[in-house]
């Protein structure tokens, strides 16, 4: 079959036409600049649903939730000496690079908060929706978790809120500090071996949702 | 090597004159060769029997457009570091009537008098001195529209962003709808130039 004879300028049509179609699944590179929305980011952080509590975290490892990416944005060797269970390492610099997806659920932390909220305001630039930080950083998640100190002046309500809270320490390996607020000026918080949670604590947590449920 | 060169702090303002100037050059040559440096030829666009400049001007975008998707999709050109003239869309409605105007009237638009000036034709240096007549007057006048001209502010916008599209599916229409306009434009052509 002998293919009709085309002038150049129809050759040149269909090479457009063909170039177009294939730039149906083009992906335009996305550069380091970025554009934000000033008042939805600022929205964001006044009703405060930008960040996850320690505690809140901890429910979710607890639970061997997998539908969130826990991002240490701290550098290697701090990463290598602790961090928290299912947390994965990347660097601010590179996290741009780092194989997220704009539609997980990613929970980042660094030591304090800032690096976090840094990063927080890096990825929702660059159009990931789901971020979110851990409220206090790996400091927050050591005081709230690891090492929960039970207040000075606690009620049963306090006593009985301490108590899960010291479980859940245990199950990540921390201690629960009784001795109030005397010792929080020089606290012997070691950090835990890093191993995988398999300790029997687990039940711990749902305890008092179930509770919960049952007063709905 | 990732392009813009200019904006990645490939070479400096001196350099980037010096490439705006050959770029230019090779505009204006282009120009010339498609026959944009007879205002006969470009005035005939209006008048329906030679659609060249629709042509050859769609061309330049198509071209361009796909150039540019191509080059971004592979990584070497950083689209969101491309400068944009801000959409200003009431303001530009106006603009671009007053130019349409200018072009039947002088028969040049602005670059291809240019071109017509370097080729020494003498309606060229008419319309060039008419541009820097229009030029002084904008600027006298400019206080007064001010207001005007500023309107409507929409920034550096694109077509995916304004109708929230995908940006290969914009380029494949914007192709469709050029190779179209090439086959109508010729029909048109035909049509009037087979009564004089």
């Amino acid at each position: 079959m002998r293919l009709p004879q085309l002038t150049l300028n129809q050759k040149l049509a269909a090479v457009a036409l063909v170039l177009g179609a294939l730039a149906l699944f083009s992906q335009p590179h996305r550069g380091p600049f970025v554009k934000l929305d000033a008042r939805e980011l600022a929205l964001v952080v006044e009703q405060e649903v930008d960040h996850v509590k320690p505690a809140e975290l901890a429910a979710w490892i607890v639970e061997g939730r997998s539908d969130y990416r826990l991002i240490d944005l701290r550098t290697t060797d701090e990463f290598a000496g602790y961090h928290i269970p299912t947390a994965e390492n990347a660097q601010l610099p590179a996290l741009t690079e780092y194989p997220l997806l704009r539609n997980e659920k990613i929970v980042l932390y660094s030591e304090g908060g800032i690096h976090s909220a840094q990063a927080w305001l890096l990825l929702r630039a660059q159009g990931y929706e789901g971020v979110y930080t851990v409220l206090g950083g790996l400091d927050g998640w050591k005081d709230e978790v690891l090492f929960p100190v039970l207040p000075v002046e606690a009620g049963p309500r306090e006593r009985a809120q301490f108590e899960r809270a010291a479980a859940l320490a245990q199950f990540f390996g921390g201690q629960a500090r009784t001795d109030g607020a005397a010792t929080t000026e020089a606290p012997a918080t070691a950090l835990p071996k890093l191993a995988a949670p398999t300790a029997t604590a687990p039940a711990m947590p749902t305890a008092p949702r179930r509770k919960k449920k049952e007063g709905c | 090597m990732m392009t813009p060169f200019y904006k990645y702090g490939l070479f400096g303002d001196e350099i980037s004159l010096l490439v705006a100037f050959v770029l230019g050059l090779g505009f204006g040559f282009f120009l010339e060769r498609a026959g944009f440096g007879s205002a006969r030829k470009l005035a005939a666009q209006f008048y329906l029997y030679d659609m060249s400049v629709f042509k050859v001007m769609f061309t330049a975008i198509v071209t361009a457009m796909l150039g540019v998707t191509y080059l971004g999709w592979l990584g070497w050109l950083d689209l969101d570091l491309v400068y944009l003239v801000p959409t200003h869309l009431g303001p530009q409605i106006v603009g671009g009537l007053v130019l349409g105007v200018g072009f039947v009237v002088g028969g040049y638009c602005p670059g291809t008098s240019v071109a017509a000036l370097a080729t020494g034709r003498l309606d060229a240096v008419v319309y060039a001195l008419g541009i820097f007549a229009g030029t002084f007057v904008y600027a006298e006048v400019y206080p007064a529209i001010q207001g005007f001209v500023n309107a409507n502010a929409m920034g550096q916008v694109t077509l995916p962003e304004v109708f929230e599209l995908p940006w290969g599916l914009v380029v494949f229409v914007v192709v469709v709808i050029a190779v179209v306009g090439f086959w109508g434009a010729t029909l048109i052509e035909r049509r009037f130039r087979s009564e004089p």
